[in-house]
């Protein structure tokens, strides 16, 4: 299929598919530029931005410039930002990241070297109750999850966030199968040196399962980065919700004037981060994401 | 004891680290390292799992001095069936909402899978510039559902939106994408296909290069044509990606909540609403929780179908078979 010489369904595969992903780029390239277009402009003229080119406006004022007639400003960025302590939710966007992260590592760590190379009494029944978590979509229960937090005493703090993700049946058997590809002959050749199990994990297993850590990590990380209900409904201040609620505070408040370039501007805010890192890191994320499906 | 029996089977064969350690605290290592995963899925996975049951079967108190009454399975009767109730608004929507929640999920899935088989076959080829096709079909699967959504609430807004200008541009009327009965969830399906192909696609994109190329060459030779070669082999061949996609996707549609809360919250009347969505909505009232809880056991038992499925055929299997 790979090396056929180019036919005209061919050429018409290749204008299917560059079409679509154009199209695909539209929303990116339309948020960016509604940001940093005056609010006002694009409204009043009825028409978004192409109108400008037609009917250019000639006065550009203080921190605007005008390119072929259209105006460009910051000025989005800067009433997006009054909207909400950007700079508290960045920061405890990255404390729930990082902290729900490091637990796991841990966890999955300990969960998945007992399954991977242990043999014990109701490891197999262990194993399955563990995975119940598979099974059962969570994402469901967040009624009865926000009950045990509150009775927990937790309710609008960091750790109720992190909590419920501590526990990860999907990076334990990440992490069984990562240490069960590891030759045994390396653990017993520590052993003999005398390596506790500390050690043991710091010089062989760990160091070589860097790849699957990696994997698990770009998807833990950006599945929390992204995520919305869990912390809308067991957070309530500005102190503890990440960036995502932030947004929907920003959504509400420009839903009445009508505000989206304040709402593209924070919009950006938010996405931003988690773009440029994939712009970077393109294939490791891909490639981390396929395997997080299929093992 | 099946296990124990196993360990010291095993022992001679030095499979075992245990030989190493001094009995007693050897046997509890294991349960040392497995305890804080057990712990926190058990207090977050099948805790919850149980109070939703068990709630469901009580109503909540009409005073504060009440205790809440056992109803057995009346919660579920009411949802259906508006005659005894206490909260005839929920009697009302929750069947139309049930419809909704599955129709969705089957649109979703009809639309979003096949397209993104598609896309992966197009780019599993010799192709200029792939990296920015690739990046531009997967982007959108990294973005924050509440991005997306507040993307598109300015993509389709009433008059300035992107959709109704570049209709008008072409002599066509406008649409109004959100807040009429019908044409909100449309809208919704939409922005799940831009946002979910291109992660559907990158699963399908690994299955085709698992699949080796002589086949193929073998195919040709036989003169299959093209369409012959993706009908018996590259189809078959991607069973298990497939069957693994449509449970995401079917899940993911099951769980539709922030595109909602962008576009148009469920209304007007409950018309564009979804199970979780609804649910969301409705928690907060105590008067509504045998009901909540209710809705939340029919909404798990319709998505454990595929998970369950989706765990007996690959997870457990596979572990069985390394065993």
């Amino acid at each position: 299929m790979t090396n056929k010489p180019q036919t005209i369904g061919g050429l018409i595969a290749n204008a299917f598919v560059v079409t679509l992903s154009v199209l695909w780029l539209v929303p990116l390239a339309f948020t960016i530029l509604v940001s940093v277009r005056p609010e006002r402009e694009p409204i009043t003229n009825g028409n978004i931005f192409f109108d400008c080119i037609d009917n250019p406006v000639d006065a550009a004022t203080a921190n605007t410039t005008t390119i072929l007639g259209c105006t460009f400003t910051l000025q989005n960025y800067q009433d997006a930002l009054q909207v909400a302590p950007w700079l508290t939710h960045y920061a405890n966007s990255l404390i729930f990241v990082i902290g729900t992260l490091v637990v796991q590592l841990v966890t999955v760590t300990m969960a998945g070297y007992a399954f991977a190379r242990m043999q014990f009494a109701g490891r197999n029944l262990l194993l399955f109750l563990i995975l119940l978590q598979l099974m059962i979509p969570t994402g469901v229960l967040i009624v009865q999850n926000f009950v045990i937090v509150r009775n927990l005493g937790l309710f609008d703090t960091q750790v109720a966030l992190m909590l419920p993700y501590w526990g990860s049946a999907f990076g334990t058997l990440l992490m069984r199968q990562a240490f069960r590809e590891i030759p045994y002959e390396l653990e017993e050749a520590a052993r003999i040196d005398g390596a506790n199990w500390l050690q043991i994990m710091r010089s062989v297993y760990i160091p070589l399962s860097v790849p699957t850590y990696i994997a698990f990590a770009l998807v833990s990380v950006s599945s929390h980065w992204n995520e919305f209900l869990w912390p809308f409904i067991v957070t309530r201040s500005d102190q503890v919700r990440p960036l995502t609620v932030a947004l929907n505070k920003l959504l509400k408040t420009t839903e009445v004037g009508a505000l989206y370039g304040q709402l593209m501007a924070g919009t950006i805010l938010v996405i931003a981060p988690l773009v440029i890192l994939f712009m970077l890191f393109q294939r490791r994320f891909i490639e981390s994401f396929a395997s997080s499906g299929i093992k | 004891m099946e296990a124990s029996a196993q360990t010291t089977a095993s022992s001679n064969r030095v499979k075992s680290p245990t030989i190493y350690r001094k009995p007693l605290a050897a046997r509890l290592f294991p349960y040392f390292l497995v305890a804080p995963t057990l712990i926190f899925v058990l207090l977050f996975t099948l805790l919850p799992t149980i109070q939703s049951v068990t709630g469901s079967l009580y109503r909540a108190p009409l005073t504060v001095k009440q205790q809440p009454a056992f109803v057995g399975l009346q919660n579920y009767v009411d949802l259906f069936d508006s005659s005894k109730t206490t909260r005839p608004d929920i009697s009302d929507s929750f069947p139309k909402i049930l419809v909704n929640t599955l129709l969705f999920t089957f649109a979703t899935v009809i639309v979003s899978v096949p397209l993104a088989f598609l896309c992966a076959l197009l780019l599993n080829r010799k192709l200029k510039w792939l990296g920015l096709w690739r990046f531009s079909l997967f982007y959108p699967a990294l973005l924050p559902v509440i991005g997306a959504a507040s993307i598109w609430s300015f993509l389709y807004a009433d008059n300035i939106g992107l959709t109704n200008t570049v209709l008008k541009s072409f002599g066509f009327a406008g649409v109004k994408w959100i807040g009429l009965p019908g044409m909100t969830l449309v809208s919704v399906i939409i922005v799940i296909c831009w946002k979910q192909i291109g992660y559907y696609m990158i699963f399908y994109l690994a299955g085709l290069q698992s699949i080796p190329r002589d086949i193929y060459e073998a195919a040709d030779l036989e003169g299959a044509n093209t369409w012959q070669q993706i009908r018996y082999i590259t189809l078959p061949l991607l069973n298990r990606t497939t069957l693994f996609i449509l449970v995401v996707a079917v899940t993911g549609g099951f769980q539709t909540v922030e595109q909602l809360q962008a576009l148009g919250q469920g209304g007007p009347n409950e018309s564009s609403n979804l199970m979780l969505y609804y649910i969301f909505q409705k928690f907060a009232e105590p008067r509504n929780l045998g009901y909540v809880n209710a809705i939340t056991v029919i909404l798990l038992l319709m998505l454990m179908i595929f998970t369950v499925a989706n765990f007996y055929f690959f997870e457990w299997r596979r572990i069985k078979d390394d065993q």
